[in-house]
């Protein structure tokens, strides 16, 4: 309520409040990041990428295999093992025993929570009656494909198991195999561990040949953008000229003339071709930058061309190259994997998951896990980084700004 | 009246752009093409025409942002338009600009000390402690504050922008600053608060001002002389008062009497002269008077003759054919 | 004389990330045939969000909070979209600030203004076209006959905003708002404009709401002014009044720190100190108090309401009230509610 006497009274101008109020409102980043994380997608990229490069880099660590121990006689085993249980012990203190036929008639020992113990050896082979005969501690196991299993079952087993006079039908259980969590390949390699190590070489192999693109790019970009003119008008003749052929043939002629397949001269015919989008994009950038009143302002206090392109121009540009040099990533993880799938990438032992999907197309058929999985990788880390990429973006947008 | 002393002296300046095309169908912007003035020590020298006059070109061109096509910008008798950037060096410290979009003008990843501290950096003049404070004092002088140093330009309103703004052309000394159109994207209120502030500056500093804007009123408040251009062309110089009271070009008349006035009662509405057609194209210009298309007393003579810039009477320059017969003098 | 808009108590705000932002804080207003009414505010003060506001064209994140307008007896505010295009265009229209952008730069001029006469109307093309060509003329356009096939980017400036005012004429609006229609034109050409709406209006007797920051074309077109400040009326008056005698501290600043061309002597602008305020956190009271040179208490605990100086001009400020303190140049009389705040001429 106004109270008549006191309230109509002047007030000094102490009191009125600060007449300059700023506005505490958000950096360029903390902003990019808000927008970010109302984007689903983007979200769900951003952790993929995570998980990605801590199973990467953390991953190897707890794993009890190296990329290159091979036990052969543990080769093409499943991640999932149909098991036949051939003992049946009441004593708790004793374990029991179950028996896993591979694809290539391979008889193991697995213990009941899926632990590979042994491979059992063939004894003989009865044609006639479709039995193989493996043994165990002195006892035959016999391994029956003559009897039909019943109608009930739809599953692809079609042999049974007797031990010791017991015939077991059907499976009796399926188990994860514990030894070998992702199964093991054609040379006895732990595939999860080799994909784990390819892990790193992919990511290694990406980011570093994206800094080498951002490195060449932006430079290339930048002196070109800023000088304008004929200068600029050589320089992109010259990125057109080499866009105007698919980068991955370069990389290919590449890496058959260095003849040496490792990562290094990957990561050398990655920097040295893909930079040629950087560039384009970051002259774009400092074309529609260098005209505003800020850079004018510098050139009129004196400041130097190069101070002018690194504090000006170049920060200013940098959503879009970080953009970029997102999107980058991805492209660089798949033309790795493709060099070593057509066999000029990476050479064995490495685990590069190309080399990976390379090694195991011959044995689609028979055990396609061994190509879905890395191509599983690849397809996985790809989505995340592109997700991550467009969601970086649209948060880096200015357009986009609303509410 | 004692002799002034000429700090800036621009003869025959030009600034043409190529468009493209070749031989007979080359366009060319003639945005600037052909000024003569004198800026004296001291003063503020007003700059005014429509869009496409050639106005903020023409500041431009003076402090080397772009190359003269031809003419002559004399600074203390020295001739700008010949030299490379290394010999022009030094001069950026004497020759200083404010820009007209207070969100455009500031780097919005650098803060307010690295925007007012950069020319202090560029040209060595002052470092570390010394620096600092007077990177303190400039802010005061414009009306900010010490605690406004560290942050960063979004955090600030249009009018504290252009303070800044202000207080990086200041952090050099210069001799001459050229506003560049100042206070168009300003509001109402806070106008007057930067026009205040500018010649504040002025009689503090002993600054010149090559003031450009687009609005007659708010220059004729700050200007001693006045220059009115159209199409790349200077067509009356004269000072403020002079002009007011006693403009002898059809154009400036028109441009004049075409100013709102903010009384609805005025008897001056009655003798408006409202200009018929567009403002012109300054590309490809045809021979003669540029203004002859849209003047009301444009004859023969006017569309082949270039009229040149003649001092009518002392200190007032017309570039018309027919000045003394359309004043009657 | 009839009543075409009256806005009562309109409140629009802007619910972002920061908070909201109070945009328009409890206006209103009214509107009689054939006024021209002028909105004067600067940046933040509201007044292109009301006239936004009237037409329903407040988009995420921002709504009309409370209020109602109502234009020819109908309530406009509780229509959806579909019912309210029915206005748009047709009896109510719409010019934007910049001509460049708020032309279709990919179909020519005649397109467009046949799209908006057909759109509200049954005639066929070439009935539309024929009225597209009377609009180009009688807006000014020269040969109309082969400009009607030219594309935005062929007109200049001034030509572009004639051409949005014979899309906004096409369907002889009852009420036209025009928002900031001559800020983005050379002086010469805002005077031919402002000679056409002149015209115009006294030959279609259409309604007006003219907003501008530029009191001299005010002065130069309506009859009557609303000033706006922080999302609230200061000031509402007839022409006359408001630049003979103004009466409220922010219109008399507002007056002080314009040049004016005409007196002899240059003399020292008089500019407002501080700056306009922050709308995520209005100030209580009178959103000018802070930068007010008569600030009393009161002023800075609750807003003032309009005082009657006359039946053609009322102010919201505490000065006018017969206990505060005597300044020249400020009369004492009583206060009236909203509802009674009609400028009546």
């Amino acid at each position: 309520m106004v109270n008549k006497m006191r309230d109509f009274k002047f007030i000094d101008s102490s009191k009125k409040m600060d007449k300059e109020q700023i506005r505490e409102s958000l950096t360029y980043w903390k902003d990019v990041w808000r927008r970010l994380k109302k984007n689903t997608i983007a979200v769900i990229g951003l952790i993929g990428v995570i998980i990605v490069i801590l199973f990467g880099v953390v991953g190897p660590m707890f794993s009890p295999y190296y990329f290159s121990d091979q036990i052969t006689d543990f080769s093409y085993l499943t991640p999932s093992l149909d098991v036949f249980q051939i003992t049946d012990t009441e004593d708790g203190d004793l374990e029991n025993y179950f028996v896993h036929l591979n694809n290539d008639y391979r008889l193991f020992l697995i213990s009941e929570d899926g632990h590979i113990i042994e491979r059992l050896t063939r004894t003989r082979v009865d044609r006639s009656i479709w039995t193989y005969y493996y043994d165990y501690e002195g006892e035959e196991i016999a391994v029956d494909y003559s009897r039909r299993v019943g109608d009930e079952y739809t599953g692809d087993i079609d042999y049974t198991v007797t031990y010791e006079g017991v015939e077991t039908l059907y499976p009796t259980k399926t188990v994860w195999n514990k030894t070998y969590l992702l199964g093991s390949d054609h040379l006895g390699r732990d595939i999860l561990c080799r994909l784990m190590y390819g892990a790193r070489i992919s990511l290694t192999v990406a980011f570093v040949a994206a800094i080498v693109n951002l490195i060449i790019g932006v430079t290339y970009g930048s002196i070109s953008g800023f000088k304008g003119g004929a200068t600029d008008n050589l320089m992109m003749r010259i990125v057109d000229i080499i866009n105007s052929i698919p980068l991955v043939i370069y990389v290919i002629l590449l890496m058959v003339l260095l003849n040496k397949s490792n990562m290094w001269t990957i990561i050398l015919a990655l920097g040295t071709v893909y930079w040629v989008g950087m560039a384009r994009l970051v002259r774009g950038q400092i074309l529609s930058l260098k005209d505003l009143e800020f850079v004018l302002a510098a050139r009129t206090l004196g400041v130097s061309q190069g101070r002018i392109i690194s504090r000006h121009l170049i920060p200013n540009a940098i959503g879009p190259i970080l953009v970029s040099l997102t999107m980058m990533i991805p492209t660089a993880i798949f033309t790795e994997a493709f060099l070593s799938f057509i066999g000029i990438g990476m050479s064995a032992p490495a685990a590069s998951w190309g080399t990976m999907a390379n090694e195991a197309i011959s044995l689609l058929e028979k055990y396609p896990y061994q190509l879905l999985l890395p191509s599983l990788a690849i397809g996985i880390t790809v989505l995340s980084f592109n997700f991550l990429g467009d969601g970086l973006r649209s948060a880096l947008d200015p357009r986009l700004r609303k509410g | 009246m004692s002799k002034r002393e000429p700090l800036l002296e621009v003869r025959n300046l030009k600034k043409h752009f190529n468009l493209g095309g070749r031989g007979a169908k080359k366009k060319i912007l003639t945005a600037v093409d052909g000024v003569n003035f004198v800026i004296y020590k001291g003063e503020t020298f007003g700059l005014v025409g429509e869009s496409g006059c050639g106005k903020t070109t023409t500041g431009r061109t003076i402090i080397r942002l772009y190359k003269p096509t031809d003419g002559e910008i004399l600074f203390e008798g020295v001739d700008l338009s010949a030299l490379n950037e290394k010999e022009l060096f030094p001069f950026r410290k004497k020759i200083q600009m404010i820009f007209q979009d207070p969100y455009a003008s500031l780097n919005s990843r650098m803060t307010v000390t690295d925007i007012i501290g950069e020319g202090i950096e560029t040209h060595n003049l002052y470092t570390g402690e010394e620096k600092q404070e007077r990177i303190y004092y400039l802010l005061e002088t414009v009306g900010l504050k010490r605690e406004h140093a560290n942050r960063y330009p979004h955090e600030f309103s249009g009018g504290q922008r252009q303070r800044i703004g202000i207080a990086r052309a200041l952090a050099v000394n210069p001799e001459l600053i050229i506003c560049d159109e100042p206070i168009s994207a300003l509001d109402v209120s806070i106008q007057a608060q930067v026009v205040n502030m500018l010649e504040d500056l002025q009689n503090e500093f002993g600054l010149t001002y090559l003031f450009i804007a687009h609005d007659l009123s708010m220059v004729r408040q700050i200007s001693d002389r006045i220059g009115v251009m159209y199409l790349g062309k200077l067509m009356e110089v004269t000072t403020s008062d002079e002009l007011y009271d006693n403009a002898y070009h059809p154009y400036t008349k028109s441009l004049l009497s075409s100013i709102p006035i903010p009384d609805p009662r005025s008897s001056m509405r009655q003798s408006r002269i409202v200009l018929q057609g567009d403002v012109g194209n300054p590309i490809n210009p045809k021979p003669g008077c540029r203004f002859a298309p849209r003047c009301i007393y444009a004859k023969e003579k006017c569309r082949s003759e270039d009229p040149e810039l003649i001092e009518i009477e002392p200190g007032h320059f017309t570039a018309c054919h027919f000045v003394k017969e359309i004043n009657n003098i | 004389m009839a009543k075409i808009l009256e806005v009562k108590h309109l409140v629009t705000s802007f619910f972002t990330h920061l908070g909201e932002v109070q945009a328009v804080r409890d206006i209103s207003f009214s509107l009689e045939k054939g006024d021209i009414l002028g909105i004067v505010g600067e940046s933040g003060s509201g007044k292109s969000v009301t006239s936004l506001s009237i037409i329903g064209l407040v988009d995420d994140p921002g709504e009309v909070v409370s209020g109602s307008v109502i234009f020819e007896g109908k309530e406009l505010t509780k229509l959806s979209d579909r019912e309210l295009n029915k206005y748009r265009g047709n009896d109510i229209s719409m010019i934007f600030q910049d001509p460049m952008t708020s032309i279709n730069p990919v179909y020519t001029v005649g397109n467009q203004i046949i799209e908006v006469i057909r759109a509200h109307s049954d005639m066929n093309h070439a009935e539309a076209k024929a009225r597209a060509l009377e609009l180009l003329d009688l807006v000014g356009i020269p040969e109309p006959l082969t400009r009607i096939k030219s594309f935005p980017h062929e007109f200049s400036g001034g030509m572009r905003q004639r051409v949005l005012i014979a899309m906004a004429l096409s369907n002889n609006p009852k009420l036209l708002i025009a928002d900031e229609p001559t800020t983005a034109l050379d002086v010469t050409i805002q005077a031919q404009i402002l000679d056409l709406m002149r015209n115009l209006q006294a030959k279609m007797g259409a309604s007006i709401i003219f907003i501008t920051h530029d009191l001299g074309v005010i002065a130069e077109i309506c009859n009557k002014v609303i000033v706006m400040y922080g999302g609230k009326i200061m000031e509402k008056a007839d022409i006359m009044s408001l630049y003979e005698k103004p009466q409220h501290p922010y219109t008399i600043g507002l007056m002080q720190s314009v040049p004016k061309p005409e007196t002899g002597q240059k003399k020292r602008l008089v500019p407002i100190k501080g700056s306009p305020p922050d709308l995520l956190k209005p100030p209580t009271g009178c959103p000018f108090s802070p930068r007010c040179e008569h600030a009393m208490e009161v002023c800075l605990k609750e807003a003032a309401p309009l005082y009657k100086i006359s039946k053609t001009q009322f102010a919201s400020c505490w000065l006018h009230d017969k206990d505060a303190p005597v300044v020249k140049g400020f009369v004492k009389c009583e206060s009236v509610p909203d509802e009674e705040t009609e400028v009546l001429l």
